[in-house]
């Protein structure tokens, strides 16, 4: 009896030591991120874990860290930084001209089957640097009841939204809500046919196009049929939405689980953008799964590996499958996400289509707090609308000159 | 015993003049000696790399070390002074949002400041009372606002001071014909709103109104803060008072109270007494809150950060903001780092010259 | 004892005796509407960390608790139960939903995390700032004047600029991910100093001189008799050090953001405030900051009569 303790005791000793010993010989790579849903926290740990199972040399160290930018450029400055991490599209081109990525591109498999637009958000200078892990558009997003009650049809151009808009703005509620800034305003600057820069990287911002598209938006707001999320009392569009005092919002893809759960006696549904006169678009936001740069990466292959198996075809049907908020960056796994989601949602998938990058040349910072101002300014009836393109595009132009 | 110590210590303390100063110097440097080492480490010499930082072009990314530890001198070019070339003498975006950072942290200074300091002061002094009862409820009740941290209660006034939130629905209750103020979204300036009340716009006062001085027009100089910065002044005095008041209270619990019963002998009354005795015995107190109030308000950032970002129309871009937005969203810190060194300069002036009024530089 | 006292006047006109009743009555109105404008936002604050979510939407004004306790936010078969469910008017149905989201977190070792660098900070800047406060008010060296004016100059620059050589420093001195990194460079602190420095300034110098002759050195002298008179200042730094440290964000998160078995509160809250982005769940957010602020409110309503009750200062000065 006592014999077999002792020899269980000294069995367990060993196997302890030989796996610690193994874990020594183990490569560990930490991926970072920011806290999704506990939903998507858990559906990314057990990819991970799946991952961990396929690479038995490979540990992997999920970090979800706050105030996620600070936390990153901290580390990139000191050199020191976890080798996989998010890139917001909007952060790609400062951190891939700072050299803290390395673009791995022609390492994704079958990239092909990844929505065209997402690809170009994440390629700098003609190299693609990472493969999107998910994505959302911007849709319509508009109150069942209220379109019912005023006899309105989903409108598809722009006539017909201010149109119903119109119809739907009463003393307490509005037609349309949406956020005074620029991810809401940049939709109708393409529907317009108006850019911000040229192909060859010029401004182009300043045209009439991009005039007329902002006296279109702020012409909802002065015309009082469109009233800010602040003016009616809310934190945000999908929150004055939800309460009822919207018929209309222009909301991504973070809305339907939102509304799910804190409004469940709004009925509503969703929508393409109406098209404007030069045709449909829409924004896209995404975030991609960045690489440490080879100089600061010590795992760069197993590094890679994580990221191409998290964003393949089977990461995106994981995606997928979760039925999440933000949708599978892979025409492949479209199909599943809408089955797990719902097929009324079919309208934030077609915006991957034809969708237009939220991201910006190194620098923009500024051209973006430019913007939001000139924007909030016209509707205050302090800036015209050509005053507020002129003010943004000469930001803009220093940038780009501060930058060369 | 006692006795032959006391000898002993007269014996020292006729020896020399020289090693009683070497003595003292000594003694010094030991009670300092912890904290001047981690004051030099984690708070001098990260202080001199920002000043570093400020001569350089350096965009807060790219990093200074390779992974394998050595010094990535590709990291950045040194630019001499350009940096607050740009941000103090040439015409451009930058001069025009340092002086409007600089115009709307100095409204928020001299609105924030004197007024927190006298509420503290005279809760404290309440508060102090003999006949109060409760005395622990009030405390703690002043002090409540100063305990969470500035996040948890900005979100909370953000919650309160929405457009359709309760603060304005308590308004309409009263006044029913009151119409919605936005708290905090509206960019109107006081002072320019009180004018306006007056009849005077910009139009009325005359040509000067028009005159740019270092990019930003006369008229807006004389803004006033705006009706969101006036909110964000008014929680940042909401949250601080606690924290001044238990200072003051606490300072006041130190004046002896034969003080007060020898000048009730003489007959003062309780308005001489506060004026004659606790206002110059509260100098020292009064000089460190008026210097942390300074050094807190032109620093104001967390507020800012949660409920407005800067906005609206740039009315709530504090200088401390400013420095975060540069180096940190806008990806140049060299341009953020020589803010930074501008707003200690600032700081440092206004705290001298406090100092010469408040007669804190007796007290030190 | 008290400061300005207004039954201590000796001789009293009528009029003064009128004062002497209606100031109390109007101090405490005074008193009572400003204790109100603080507590207020609390009390909402704690009745919508209680509610469901629609009701937190629908009527974040409602705050009358009435039963049933403990509702279900969710019929059994998960369908959102709507806001007229659960709140009418100014009252509502208690419900622990937030509460329940909010501990699956790893809020217990948060909690304990917290604690442990509030105390450990809060003990060493007590001894560390009350020493370098004491030097600089008392003692005459070279370069006091000089450590002091830098002392505050370290206080006047936007602690966000110091933060990425502040991380490099402690990546070279290996401090990075464990919790010397947080308490080292914290456990001194320039306010902590210099409110020190300013207290003791009042202390009237016979008593040392007192204590000299008694030949004391300087070491004995400061810890026998100088810091036990200094008890209302040192309430105060502790409640601030404690409190400090417990709010305390960005030193903790470039110290151990990347690993959340170091996490404090803060952090911790953060990062549920980071899930939703712009949709809060309010409920569970409300129900951290509750959680978050309990302890401190506590401990400062323990604490707060050694402002007056430890102060042996008063009593040695008349000797």
């Amino acid at each position: 009896m006592r014999k077999s303790v002792l020899g269980v005791a000294v069995l367990a000793l060993l196997l302890a030591l030989s796996v610690s010993g193994l874990a020594l010989a183990q490569e560990t790579i930490q991926l970072a991120g920011w806290s999704s849903s506990d939903a998507e926290n858990a559906a990314l740990t057990a990819a991970v874990e799946a991952f961990e199972a396929a690479n038995p040399s490979i540990d992997v160290e999920l970090i979800f860290a706050p105030e996620f930018e600070t936390f990153m450029q901290t580390g990139f400055a000191s050199g020191d930084y976890p080798n996989v991490f998010y890139v917001d599209s909007f952060r790609l081109q400062d951190w891939a001209s700072s050299g803290v990525l390395e673009p791995y591109g022609d390492q994704i498999t079958d990239s092909e089957d990844i929505y065209e637009p997402l690809r170009n958000i994440f390629t700098y200078e003609d190299q693609l640097y990472c493969a999107p892990k998910d994505f959302s558009t911007l849709a319509l997003v508009y109150n069942t009841d209220m379109f019912e009650a005023a006899g309105v049809e989903v409108p598809t151009t722009w006539e017909e939204l201010g149109a119903a808009a119109t119809a739907l703005a009463t003393e307490d509620v509005a037609g349309i809500t949406t956020g005074i800034e620029l991810p809401r305003f940049l939709p109708l600057l393409y529907q317009n046919g108006g850019s911000i820069l040229a192909e060859d990287g010029s401004v182009s911002l300043n045209s009439p196009e991009a005039i007329q598209a902002v006296e279109t938006f702020v012409g909802w707001y002065t015309a009082g049929v469109g009233r800010s999320p602040a003016d009616l009392g809310a934190g945000w569009a999908g929150e004055a939405f939800g309460q009822g005092k919207a018929a209309m919002t222009i909301e991504g893809n973070w809305i339907i689980q939102y509304l799910l759960d804190q409004f469940p006696d709004t009925n509503w549904s969703v929508a393409e953008l109406p098209a404007g006169p030069a045709g449909q678009a829409t924004m896209a936001f995404t975030v991609c799964y960045g690489v440490a740069a080879a100089a600061n990466n010590d795992n760069l292959e197993a590094s890679i590996a994580l990221a191409d198996f998290l964003t393949g075809p089977e990461g995106a049907q994981l995606v997928a499958a979760g039925g999440f908020g933000p949708m599978p960056a892979r025409a492949s796994a479209a199909d599943a996400w809408l089955t797990a989601r719902g097929e009324e949602f079919a309208p934030f998938v077609a915006g991957g289509e034809y969708a237009r990058p939220w991201s910006f040349p190194p620098g923009f910072g500024s051209f973006i707090d430019t913007f939001n101002t000139g924007l909030n300014e016209a509707i205050a009836g302090n800036m015209t609308a050509a005053e507020v393109i002129e003010s943004a595009a000469e930001i803009a132009q220093e940038a780009i000159d501060d930058m060369s | 015993m006692a006795q032959a110590a006391s000898v002993k210590s007269v014996a020292t303390r006729i020896s020399t003049q020289a090693d009683s100063k070497f003595q003292d110097a000594v003694a010094g440097w030991v009670f300092m000696a912890p904290a001047f080492l981690v004051i030099f480490v984690f708070l001098v010499l990260p202080m001199l790399a920002a000043v570093f930082f400020s001569l350089t072009n350096w965009n807060g990314i790219r990093p200074l070390f390779t992974g394998d530890g050595s010094f990535n001198a590709e990291a950045f070019e040194m630019v001499g002074l350009e940096n607050y070339q740009r941000l103090l003498i040439e015409d451009g975006s930058r001069q025009q949002a340092f002086f409007t950072a600089l115009k709307n942290t100095v409204y928020f200074v001299m609105g924030v400041v004197p007024v927190q300091t006298i509420l503290a002061l005279g809760l404290a002094v309440i508060v102090n009372q003999r006949w109060l009862k409760g005395k622990g409820f009030f405390r703690t009740a002043f002090y409540f606002p100063s305990i969470s941290s500035s996040v948890v209660i900005s979100l909370i006034f953000m919650f309160l001071f929405a457009s359709n939130g309760i603060i304005n629905q308590g308004i309409k209750a009263i006044f029913p014909s009151y119409e919605n103020v936005t708290w905090l979204n509206d960019a109107t300036g006081i002072i320019h709103a009180l004018l306006g009340a007056l009849g005077i716009t910009r139009n009325t006062v005359g040509g000067w109104a028009t005159t740019e001085v270092a990019g930003i027009p006369l008229w807006n100089w004389l803004s006033g803060p705006s009706v969101t910065m006036l909110m964000i002044m008014i929680l940042n005095t909401w949250t601080t008072i606690g924290t001044m008041m238990v200072i003051f209270l606490s300072a006041l619990q130190n004046i002896p109270g034969q003080v007060y019963e020898a000048a009730t002998v003489d007959g003062a009354s309780a308005g001489q007494t506060f004026r004659k005795i606790t206002v110059p015995l509260l100098r020292p107190t009064t000089f460190f809150i008026i210097t942390l109030g300074l050094i807190g308000t032109f620093q104001v950032f967390d507020q800012i950060y949660v409920i407005s970002s800067g906005g609206p129309a740039d009315t709530t871009l504090t200088i401390a903001y400013l420095v975060f937005r540069s180096g940190f969203d806008d990806q140049r810190m060299g341009l953020a780092t020589a803010t930074a060194i501008v707003l200690f300069i600032i700081i440092f002036i206004f705290t001298l010259i406090q100092r010469r009024i408040t007669g804190g530089d007796k007290a030190i | 004892m008290g400061a300005v006292t207004f039954d201590q006047v000796g001789e009293r006109s009528p009029f003064q005796k009128i004062l002497g009743r209606v100031l109390p009555v109007v101090g405490y109105v005074v008193l009572i509407i400003a204790a109100l404008t603080q507590i207020v936002p609390f009390v909402l604050t704690v009745a919508n960390s209680f509610k469901c979510l629609p009701a937190v939407n629908a009527a974040p004004a409602a705050f009358l608790p009435l039963p049933p306790f403990g509702v279900a936010c969710k019929t059994p078969e998960g369908e959102t139960l709507s806001a007229d469910a659960t709140s009418s008017g100014l009252a509502f149905n208690p419900a622990v939903e937030g509460y329940q989201q909010v501990f699956q977190q790893n809020l217990g070792l948060w909690l304990v995390n917290s604690a442990i660098f509030s105390v450990v900070v809060m003990l060493l800047r007590l001894v560390l700032d009350s020493l370098a406060g004491y030097a600089l008010a008392r003692i005459k060296f070279p370069g006091s004047r000089l450590l002091f004016i830098g002392m505050l100059g370290t206080m006047m620059i936007p602690a966000i600029v110091l933060l990425i050589p502040r991380f490099i420093i402690l990546r070279q001195l290996g401090m990075v991910n464990n919790y010397s990194g947080i308490i080292i460079p914290l456990m001194v602190d320039a306010f902590g100093i210099f409110l020190m420095k300013q207290f003791f300034e009042t202390i009237p110098s016979d008593i040392e001189e007192a204590a000299q002759v008694d030949g004391a050195n300087r070491f004995v002298m400061f810890f026998r008799v100088i810091l036990p008179m200094a008890t209302p200042a040192l309430t105060a730094l502790a409640i601030f050090s404690f409190q400090g440290m417990w709010n305390n964000f960005l030193d903790i998160l470039i110290v151990v953001g990347g690993n959340q078995n170091l996490w404090n509160l803060p952090l911790g809250l953060s990062f549920l405030r980071g899930q939703s982005g712009e949709a809060l769940v309010w409920n569970e957010f409300l129900a951290g900051s509750v959680v978050t602020t309990l302890p401190m409110a506590i401990l400062f309503f323990m604490f707060q009569r050694y402002f007056v009750e430890g102060s042996t200062y008063s009593g040695l000065a008349g000797q």
